[in-house]
């Protein structure tokens, strides 16, 4: 069976782009359109990867992010923060939340900046899940 | 005080006990010396405070007596007795001091009216050194008051940060603090005394002193004043200022000013005017930064797309693929189109045009996107909004941008029970206005988005949004001499109204 992948992003452009290379590349794509249903789906479908945005109304990849790395049976699925903020923003707000009491969390273990050449994505996601 | 001990000297033995007796039965303390020499020792012993001396005795005299009593204490009073018709020796001996005298042979009465004169004066000198020794205490002590109080003064206008120049009455410099050093760039040492406030002070400070002086009226109601102060060889110095006139009672003593050093504050104003600036621009550039990346993932999503479908002639990829660079083009082209109107001055074009129509166009532009999300736009257009000029491209621009809104909000709500819709009005009202409603049942707005929708690259449409839509309407309205208002409700929807006036068609 091949490996699924969770992309979780509010504008159809991302998940379609992000759909297409991973059918291309053999992986079967699951696609949220915002934390809270990325989170649900995450937790229903355990799925092998997750490509995450950061900026999503309702839930927020920062917050999702968070939830997942603290979630016993979520903390070790890899994560790819795929994102148009800078990596710097992103782990500034990670720091912030540290500090406001929340438990330290790692850091994705891999974090693109869009754009994202689909050959560098496909790449990516072989490196982490095969 | 012993004003009753007398002692009375004469080398006439009989004189002596005579005067003594009729002394004593006065009630009188009545030592006596029977020569100079005597008289003194006594003098010295008793301390009394009248003495009573003959003048012409052999060995220490009269006047002698009179001297060295004076010189040991000055508050004895010295009633001398003289011979008949020695008027001469009497006046010298007033001369050194001698309260009185009388004459030989020395009769009752007089001698009393001396004695009695001579106790008042003992009194009223006694009375007087009290005074003055009150007045000295209490000067003493005044001085020590104003002493310290000017020493703190001192202190004060010394220490403080704020220049502080005083002048006499004359306008001549009296008083300038290190602070006034500092400001200035001269040192007390060269202007205390020296100079006046004109040479000192720049034309617009002196203008005020010298005005000030003339009318002998104060700065008053005007307070605090901004100025410039150009240093010698030094930077300039911006100042705030003020100045009042010195009055004992009626009479000017002077003048003093006070000065504030404003640079440090100048130049953390212009910090932070600087640092908000950049800031804000900062922002702009992250917010439009992120916008354009998101537009750019879709474009290359897109050409991505587009070539697999060329690969593999796969019809559907290559529509989805082209759907997906048409829709970014899109995006860019009105990023550009609300930037340029968000930052130019547009006037609207007034034209003919039919505002049902043009909403209209803009339903069936939207509906596409609107049946994707399983939302119904549902249309109600005012019969007796007809033909008239106003500016179709704003009204087209406004009412699109307005639905398109509507749309996100359905699609936001994640309420699934609903049969989510945008209703779409125009209304004919008086005044020549035309009303125009979007109004749907999405996810509505709290108090805080509400509060936020007009400010620019506000957004809450994650990476979807410039944060200028909005903005650029509001702008676009207002120039059309419209207005706009919303309500909204979280759960429940939001409803946006434009009011704009129209002219009619000629």
């Amino acid at each position: 069976m091949s490996r699924r992948v969770l992309t979780v992003d509010d504008d159809p452009d991302i998940t379609m782009f992000v759909k297409t290379v991973l059918e291309e590349n053999g992986y079967t794509p699951l696609v949220a359109r915002n934390g809270e249903a990325g989170l649900s789906m995450a937790r229903d479908e355990s799925p092998d990867l997750i490509i995450l945005d950061v900026l999503m109304p309702k839930q927020s990849g920062i917050r999702m992010y968070r939830e997942l790395k603290s979630d016993e049976s979520l903390k070790n699925i890899p994560v790819i923060i795929l994102s148009g903020i800078a990596k710097r923003t992103f782990l500034r707000s990670q720091e912030a939340l540290t500090e406001f009491g929340d438990q330290p969390i790692p850091e994705p273990d891999v974090y693109m900046e869009k754009p994202v050449e689909p050959l560098e994505l496909a790449e990516t996601v072989k490196g982490l899940i095969g | 005080m012993k004003m009753d001990k007398i002692l009375l000297i004469d080398d006439e033995e009989d004189i002596l006990e005579v005067l003594s007796l009729s002394l004593r039965s006065d009630g009188y303390d009545v030592i006596t010396a029977a020569s100079g020499e005597k008289g003194l020792e006594a003098f010295e012993r008793e301390s009394p405070l009248i003495v009573l001396t003959d003048l012409r005795m052999p060995g220490i005299d009269g006047l002698d007596v009179l001297k060295r009593v004076k010189n040991t204490n000055p508050d004895a009073e010295v009633i001398v007795i003289t011979g008949h018709g020695d008027m001469d020796s009497a006046i010298d001996a007033l001369r050194y001091g001698a309260s009185d005298f009388v004459n030989k042979p020395v009769r009752e009465e007089a001698l009393q009216i001396a004695l009695k004169r001579a106790k008042e004066k003992l009194v009223i000198r006694e009375k007087l050194r009290a005074y003055t020794l009150d007045l000295e205490n209490m000067c003493h002590i005044a001085i020590g008051e104003v002493k310290r109080k000017s020493d703190f003064q001192d202190k004060l206008i010394t220490s403080s940060n704020d220049g502080i120049v005083a002048t006499d009455e004359n306008g001549i410099i009296v008083v300038f603090n290190p602070g006034a050093e500092a400001i200035f760039g001269v040192s007390r040492i060269e202007v205390v005394r020296k100079t006046d406030f004109a040479n000192l002070f720049p034309p617009e400070i002196a203008d005020v002193f010298s005005l000030m002086f003339k009318s002998g009226k104060d700065m008053g109601d005007v307070g605090w004043k901004e100025i410039t102060i150009c240093r010698k060889n030094k930077s300039d110095v911006p100042v705030r200022f003020s100045t009042t006139l010195l009055y004992d009672g009626e009479d000017i003593i002077g003048s003093v000013g006070f000065f504030q050093d404003l640079s440090e504050i100048k130049h953390l104003e212009q910090e932070l005017v600087k640092s908000e600036r950049l800031a804000a621009i900062g922002q702009t550039v992250a917010r439009l930064a992120h916008y354009i990346k998101n537009i750019l993932t879709g474009l290359k999503g897109g050409t991505y797309i587009v070539n697999i479908g060329l690969d593999k002639n796969d019809t559907d990829k290559l529509r989805a693929g082209w759907c997906m660079v048409e829709k970014n083009v899109g995006r860019i082209s009105s990023l550009v189109f609300d930037l340029l109107a968000y930052s130019r001055e547009r006037a609207p074009e007034y034209r003919s045009c039919h505002p049902n129509d043009i909403v209209e166009d803009v339903c069936e532009l939207m509906e596409g996107m609107a049946m994707e999300n399983q939302i119904k736009v549902v249309r109600d257009f005012g019969p007796r909004v007809r033909e008239v000029s106003m500016d179709p491209d704003m009204v087209h621009r406004t009412l699109l941008n307005l639905v398109s809104n509507a749309i996100d909000a359905c699609i936001f709500d994640y309420d699934n029970t609903k049969q989510h819709e945008v209703r779409v009005k125009t209304r004919l009202e008086k005044g020549n206005i035309i009303r125009f409603e979007v109004a749907d049942n999405g996810c509505g707005m709290d108090e805080e988005v509400r509060s936020k929708i007009f400010t620019a690259f506000f957004s809450t449409k994650g990476g979807k949004g410039t944060g200028l839509g909005l903005l650029v309407i509001q702008k676009l309205v207002y120039e059309h001499g419209g207005s706009i208002d919303i309500l909204s409700e979280v759960g429940k929807g939001s409803a946006f109204t434009v009011r704009l006036p129209y002219r009619k068609v000629p």
